[in-house]
């Protein structure tokens, strides 16, 4: 019996942080509880059983958010990978989530830093396998000599770039199923060496 | 799929496991040289440098992430409050 109970909480717990994940994606972090309860068709009471604060809510909607990109990466990257198929597969892995993803790069500056913290946890994932993808191509000097953290950041800033103007560059649809040939064309041609573009 | 205990990275390949070895619950990154674990300030120390290489975040804001990480992991389960 206790343990039905134990079960039955955890699949409300569950139900109301993927309602959360909703909630947010549509309409932005700041979204009263009640419209999460009434998302998760539980009573407004029942969310503070499981979440004492709001930001509680927030923080474990975020970090369930970023174990399941983080987990995602994992599955799909294979030591061997080339940093093309990488970051093929980090867009397939954003655009499965880009509605929540864009909101979330949105309003990260005005999240808890707790909360941001989910943010940076995803970036690492992101970034060990990228590492894994170039550190052949950096010893091997067939990419530009910059720094590792700005070659990264420049990936994330075009993604990111083109995802917060998605009404600019894809009015309807993806942006990123849009986009993505030629972010990753464009990005390979600025890190590689001449040389190896010329190739 | 085993996942490291003291930075949560999944295990996928021997080369994962601390030492090649499967029976171990650490990663490779998580390693000491001779193969143990390391500890609390070295793993803190470990995570806030590599943020700060691969995402160039000041050290503040790495050291704040990189506590964040490892307060949910079961190997430093008895270190935060």
């Amino acid at each position: 019996m206790a343990e039905k109970r134990q079960l039955q909480k955890a699949q409300t717990k569950e139900r109301i942080t993927a309602a959360a994940l909703k909630v947010y994606s549509e309409n932005g972090f700041s979204t009263p509880t009640i419209a999460i309860a009434n998302e998760a068709q539980v009573s407004h009471g029942s969310i503070f059983v499981h979440f004492p604060t709001v930001d509680d809510l927030l923080i474990c909607s975020l970090e369930s958010f970023s174990d399941e990109i983080k987990k995602e990466l994992h599955s799909l990257s294979d030591p061997g990978n080339d940093i093309a198929s990488l970051l093929e597969m980090h867009i397939g892995v954003l655009i499965k989530h880009e509605d929540f993803y864009k909101r979330l790069i949105k309003e990260a500056v005005y999240l808890p830093e707790e909360a941001r913290n989910a943010f940076i946890a995803i970036q690492s994932t992101v970034s060990i396998h990228f590492l894994h993808a170039l550190e052949k191509d950096m010893n091997e000097e067939r990419i530009k000599d910059v720094p590792f953290h700005m070659i990264f950041n420049t990936w994330m800033g075009l993604v990111h770039y083109y995802l917060l103007n998605s009404d600019l560059f894809a009015p309807r649809g993806s942006v990123l199923a849009q986009y993505k040939d030629s972010l990753i064309e464009c990005f390979l041609t600025l890190i590689k060496n001449e040389k190896e573009v010329k190739k | 799929m085993k996942n490291c205990i003291a930075c949560g990275m999944p295990m996928k390949n021997a080369s994962d496991f601390a030492m090649c070895d499967e029976s171990k619950d650490y990663c490779v990154y998580c390693a000491r040289p001779d193969g143990t674990m390391q500890s609390f300030d070295e793993k803190k120390e470990s995570l806030t440098n590599f943020i700060i290489k691969t995402q160039g975040l000041a050290a503040e804001a790495a050291e704040s992430a990189a506590l964040s990480m490892m307060r949910k992991l079961p190997a430093w389960e008895n270190c935060f409050d």
